[in-house]
């Protein structure tokens, strides 16, 4: 059964540690094995400190939705080109942001919405686990 | 200073001759004599006379004529003590350097505030206060911030628990998996997981089994022929500061992670350290890579521009 939790969260690195233990409680209802949960704590946190550092924002938009093995974590709004393209392209033989999330999570979108984007994250639990 | 033996001519006391076969006290008689009802129980037969004899010598050299060079000696050779002592806290997330110094304060303590009139032996003595600086170290320094003592302890049993289950397993473990042979929640796994934040990453320097010493090899010794290419690697990282800000441990287990694709459980057993300091170390890792970055605002400052070894 699907499960939605949204969050809005000050823009601050300290409102990072609330984001993960919402993911890690999230993530341990869909069996995601530890690696699994640190690669996800590794691409939101990266992500995140990315659209801190590029985009003057007060407030953090979290959503994260779990259904059937899967979790989908969607953050924004931003307006920073730069996170745009930090999350989109990637260099060759550079761990860049975009190598790093492609790395961790199965799927990278962006959500175009007005003027601004959302990032989304998708994870999806390994076959093999309950 | 004179030596002991030049000033023995002209003691005015009758102070014994410092024994010359004897020895120091070796981490093996402290973990022997442990376990055979302490340090006095197996002195005899075991040449530990002469080396009590010899301690006796030099804290009188010490305290009656103030003969700096026997407090030395007696530093010397009580170090192993302090490694024997030190290495049962080593799994514990600290260096084992470190731990030593900090062993070695309560040592020399134990040497400034000996009673020769008490009748003890030094070990008996020293034992307690290189124990209680250890600890002492270990509630000041050991955690950043304040974190209550059952998620320590929980964080300290999903270390080896983590370590038991993913060879049983043969993957990594899932929250509930840990809850289960932590005998914990999965809401405390996960706070406990989250506290390791707050606990000093343990040194690239140190062993692949957490602990360390003179005899014990450093990571970088278990990397193999395939540290070699990373000679290559590292000349050509002055192209990329932010890399070159990391070291060789550090390259590699990012290049582990991100470039050969294993998991955080295939890198620590791939390099041998737990689970969650491979995670600690990736964190740390990229939280250097990210301070460079920030410092010199050069996109390209991640590249890593290396062969790396495949």
């Amino acid at each position: 059964m699907a499960e939605r939790i949204d969050l809005e969260v000050p823009a601050t690195r300290d409102a990072l540690s609330t984001v993960r233990m919402v993911l890690g409680g999230l993530g341990a209802r869909l069996d995601f094995s530890l690696d699994d949960l640190e690669d996800l704590y590794l691409a939101t946190g990266e992500m995140l400190r990315t659209a801190l550092d590029a985009d003057a924002l007060d407030r953090l938009s979290v959503k994260v939705l779990i259904d059937d093995g899967v979790l989908r974590f969607t953050a924004g709004t931003f307006r920073s080109a730069k996170l745009r393209a930090d999350v989109s392209t990637h260099a060759e033989d550079c761990l860049d942001l975009c190598m790093l999330l492609r790395t961790t999570v199965d799927d990278v979108l962006i959500e175009d919405e007005g003027g601004a984007y959302r990032v989304v994250l998708v994870k999806r639990r390994k076959v093999g686990l309950a | 200073m004179s030596s002991p033996d030049e000033r023995r001519v002209s003691d005015p006391l009758d102070l014994e001759a410092p024994p010359g076969q004897a020895r120091a006290f070796t981490a093996e008689d402290e973990e022997e004599s442990s376990a055979h009802g302490g340090p006095a129980a197996d002195a005899q037969g075991r040449g530990r006379d002469d080396s009590e004899k010899l301690d006796q010598y030099l804290l009188r050299r010490y305290h009656l004529y103030g003969d700096r060079s026997a407090r030395e000696q007696l530093i010397t050779m009580y170090l192993p003590l302090v490694r024997s002592l030190a290495r049962r806290y080593a799994s514990r997330g600290e260096q084992f350097d470190d731990l030593v110094q900090v062993g070695a304060i309560g040592l020399i303590k134990a040497i400034d505030r000996f009673d020769l009139s008490r009748g003890v032996e030094l070990t008996t003595y020293a034992t307690p206060n290189i124990v209680g600086e250890i600890k002492r170290y270990f509630r000041d320094k050991g955690w950043s911030v304040r974190v209550p003592r059952g998620l320590q302890e929980l964080n300290i049993r999903l270390n080896k628990v983590i370590d038991e289950l993913v060879p049983k397993l043969q993957r990594s473990p899932t929250i509930n998996e840990l809850a289960v042979a932590a005998n914990a929640t999965p809401e405390q796994v996960l706070e406990a997981l989250e506290t390791s934040q707050a606990y000093n990453s343990v040194s690239l320097q140190a062993s692949p089994n957490g602990e360390g010493g003179e005899e014990d090899a450093g990571l970088i010794d278990y990397l193999g022929g395939e540290e070699e290419a990373y000679d290559t690697m590292e000349d050509r990282t002055t192209l990329a500061p932010g890399f070159a800000k990391l070291d060789k441990r550090e390259r590699y287990i990012l290049h582990l992670r991100f470039f050969e694709g294993l998991t955080q459980s295939q890198i620590a057993e791939r390099v041998g350290i737990s689970q969650m300091h491979v995670s600690r170390l990736i964190r740390r890792s990229l939280e250097k890579l990210r301070e460079e970055i920030g410092e010199l605002d050069n996109p390209q400052i991640m590249r890593p521009s290396g062969d790396y070894p495949r």
